[in-house]
């Protein structure tokens, strides 16, 4: 069995993606890039060429590229047919030939050769399909195809025999609108109506759907088949190019090199200022006279792209207002509203989309491939891959242990996909500590306290050793069905302890959304605290380094020394004690820098090299973190 | 024990563990219909899991190689312009030491980029080659054979980054302009 794939078959672009660990993802072509060109074409050598590389070619052999195939798919001459051209008028502007085939079926010819508008989109089919194989290394047997909301029966049988021809078990057509409501997720909605608007490189569509209970229908269709990006870009490059005839006196439009490059950057432009809010268009040598060379710099705002194409981009309510009309539904009505195709990334399109519609659009999937990954949901719900039982959880909140000072130390952090299991190694706080105690805990807040407590239980019987010598590995181990286990093992006698929390979570939803809440507004504060607490930690493990290092090299240690650090050592103690952070530091500060001379003097003592190791001068670092530290 | 039992008693007894058996059997087919599933699906995952591992090296591995590519693609129009400046330098000026500095700046960045794994493709006089060329338009000249390069294309490591921009020859005789 092979894989299923879901394909964005476009009039000039065409995309496909797979569902991969239940993600979906935007396969790219072996040509590089994701968008693959819908076109085809037999070479003069008589080879057959499909996409990018059939584009590349278009200019030089034009009467065997077949492009826009989309067009005439399930058409009929003399068949009049919704907002669509003719396809008397539309075949007029190919460079290719269109003719007519029984029962006036639509036929094109490539070299030298007729070939049903089908049998031109299944080469089309069959290059994503090999594309789709290598990247993923398996065979590709079914599909997915979307067709536009306005296609007809005839359309959409003409794409599912496309897919038969190139060798794909077509699952389903569905419509772009629907994919692109299913990239979102909006078919778990109950009866909302969604307006989906699409604004590509050259055609601009606009859908009205209704859902209910999981289906989708469409209410209403309307749009402009000539108005896209590239009338926009053509806008920012007839405005470079004023601009350079009336400072320099020289028509640009004239010199092919210098239209292919004013061409270039009107689009490069376009793109970033949906970014920044101006760019630098920079041709240098654009063109010569007898002056010398010329260079071209215009600084391009935001608000003047916006000036020279909002005419464009007014021009797409009209069919909104249509459709609307259509469906017999006003702005108010729609519930949700969807972005798709690259020109609805410029902020100036979003704005008037939001005006009119009085809400925000959806975003975050990427425009340009949004129908392409609906399609792949679809075609992993039909194939099963996605199913209810497999859909991965995850832990809404974070897992973890309070640690010495009642720091909330997290194992498993929130949004972690669950199963999942975590371990880490923690020691002791105090020398000889026989026991610890295990405070399970969940919640966002650095503090112990603040979180919510699950359990707590002991782990006793470790043998007597210094603070942070024992090894006590705690594991975290949550199950698909969110049953957490917690077990403290001590490394060196293999004893161990646990606890099942069933209700891991136990939790509302709105419970949860507080927690999330509350460590947001809390978050300042609780980072002072936080910090604190680790200075207090960090206080007590130096005065004990301190103390360890006076009984440990007590006859290297010249009495007055022994006495001042004593001294010091009692003050952090002290401070410690109190609540005065400032106090604990500045008290810490000046044992330290007794520590210091105490470190130089046993060094002094210290016979050549060769001899006893001195012990640790450890100010600053082996933070203890625990009553229980981390190793 | 049950030698003393009422037959009646053991009819029921026995009926009693025929339905038992029943109620098992068909419990026992439930389970394994959920085993299957179960299995189905852990051996899907495991698939997923295998295949995105190996997808996750091969990208790894194409992003180690053509991490710079994106970079270096950034980098053409940069030395598009440089190369049209060298060629715009006035007659009385291309002599000039400082003029030549400028030459050598040029020379650097492309051997730069050269070692990286840049090489241009070639065109003019060329049969045109869509893996490689654009055609942009055509004009008198032999046909099939690039005429005159607009922009020039690029390999980064065997891959073409950007193709040429050209001109392809229509078979048209070329004007005699002597």
């Amino acid at each position: 069995m092979g894989r299923a794939v879901g394909i964005d078959l476009g009039t000039t672009f065409s995309e496909v993606a797979v569902m991969q660990g239940g993600e979906p993802v935007v396969i790219p072509s072996a040509e590089g890039g994701t968008l693959f060109p819908s076109v085809v074409a037999i070479s003069k050598s008589g080879e057959r060429l499909v996409g990018q590389i059939a584009r590349r070619q278009a200019i030089i052999n034009p009467e065997n590229t077949i492009y826009s195939i989309k067009r005439f798919m399930g058409r009929k001459w003399g068949e009049p047919l919704g907002r669509e051209l003719p396809v008397e008028e539309d075949a007029r502007r190919k460079t290719y030939k269109v003719t007519k085939g029984a029962n006036n079926e639509v036929r094109v010819v490539m070299g030298e050769k007729e070939y049903s508008p089908p049998e031109i989109s299944a080469m089309i089919l069959q290059k994503l399909k090999a594309d789709a194989e290598a990247y993923l290394g398996e065979k590709v047997s079914d599909a997915v195809v979307t067709v536009p909301a306005y296609f007809n029966d005839a359309q959409r049988q003409a794409t599912k025999d496309a897919g038969a021809i190139a060798g794909l078990n077509v699952l389903r057509i569905i419509n772009e609108p629907t994919a692109a409501s299913l990239a979102y997720g909006l078919d778990k909605k109950k009866e909302e109506t969604i307006a989906v608007y699409d604004l590509g490189g050259g055609t601009f569509d606009i859908s009205i759907l209704e859902i209910g209970e999981g289906t989708f229908q469409v209410k209403s269709t309307s749009g402009d088949t000539h108005l896209g990006g590239d009338d926009l870009d053509q806008k920012v490059m007839d405005w470079l190019g004023d601009e350079f005839k009336r400072d320099q006196g020289i028509d640009l439009r004239q010199d092919r090199t210098a239209l292919q490059r004013l061409k270039e950057a009107a689009e490069k432009a376009k793109i970033e200022l949906s970014s920044v809010t101006q760019t630098e268009i920079n041709l240098p040598f654009i063109t010569a006279d007898a002056s010398g060379p010329k260079h071209l710099t215009i600084t391009l705002t935001r608000s003047k792209l916006e000036q020279l194409v909002m005419e464009l981009v007014e021009k797409t309510l009209e069919p909104c207002r249509q459709a609307l009309a259509d469906a017999g539904k006003s702005a108010s009505q729609i519930d949700e509203v969807i972005l798709v195709g690259g020109q609805t990334r410029m902020p100036l399109v979003q704005k008037k989309v939001t005006q009119f519609f009085g809400r925000e659009p959806h975003k975050g999937v990427n425009p340009d491939e949004v129908v392409a990954v609906g399609a792949a949901i679809q075609a992993g719900v039909l194939k099963g891959e996605v199913k209810e039982v497999l859909l991965l959880d995850v832990t809404p909140l974070t897992l973890g242990i309070e640690t010495l000072g009642g720091v909330a130390t997290p194992l498993i952090t929130r949004n972690t996909t669950i199963p999942t299991a975590k371990s880490q190694i923690f020691s002791t706080a105090a020398d000889n500590q026989p026991s610890v105690e295990i405070h399970v805990l969940q919640g966002e807040r650095p503090m112990a306290a603040d979180n919510r407590t699950l359990g707590r239980f002991m782990l006793d019987g470790i043998l007597p050793a210094a603070r942070g010598v024992p090894q006590i590995e705690v594991t975290f181990d949550i199950d698909a069905n969110g049953i957490l286990n917690v077990r403290a093992q001590d490394k060196g006698t293999g004893r161990e302890q646990k606890i099942t929390i069933t209700a891991s979570s136990g939790l509302s939803k709105e419970e949860v959304t507080k927690m999330q809440r509350e460590a947001e507004s809390y978050a300042a504060e609780d980072s002072q605290r936080r910090e604190e607490a680790e200075t207090r930690n960090t206080a007590d493990t130096l005065a004990y380094t301190a103390e360890k290092t006076l009984r440990d090299q007590k006859e290297k240690i010249p009495a007055e020394l022994n006495k001042e650090v004593e001294g010091k050592v009692q003050a952090v103690r002290s401070a410690l004690q109190g609540t005065d952070v400032n106090a604990i530091r500045q008290a810490m500060q000046e044992l330290s820098d007794s520590m210091q001379k105490l470190g130089a003097a046993i060094y002094q003592q210290q016979p050549p090299p060769g001899g006893e190791v001195p012990p640790g001068k450890e100010e600053g670092e082996g933070t203890v973190e625990g009553e229980f530290k981390e190793v | 024990m049950t030698e003393q039992e009422p037959e009646e008693e053991q009819t029921n007894e026995v009926a009693e563990v025929s339905e038992d058996i029943e109620a098992l059997k068909q419990a026992l087919a439930e389970e394994k219909a959920k085993a299957e599933t179960n299995l189905a699906g852990w051996q899907r995952a495991q698939a997923d899991y295998v295949n995105y591992k190996r997808r996750a090296e091969q990208d790894k591995e194409e992003v180690s190689q053509f991490a710079n590519a994106i970079l270096v693609l950034n980098l053409l129009p940069i030395l598009d312009d440089w190369e049209r400046a060298l060629a715009s330098i006035p007659d009385d000026q291309a002599d000039l030491s400082w003029v030549e500095g400028i030459r050598l700046i040029e020379r650097k960045l492309r051997g730069v980029l050269e070692a990286q794994g840049l090489s241009p493709i070639e065109a003019v006089g060329q049969p045109f080659d869509p893996n490689r060329h654009e055609a942009a338009m055509q004009g008198k000249g032999e046909e099939g054979i690039v005429i005159e390069e607009l922009q020039k294309g690029y390999k980064f490591r065997e891959r073409v980054i950007r193709p040429s921009k050209v001109v392809v020859g229509n078979g048209e005789e070329e004007k005699e302009e002597e």
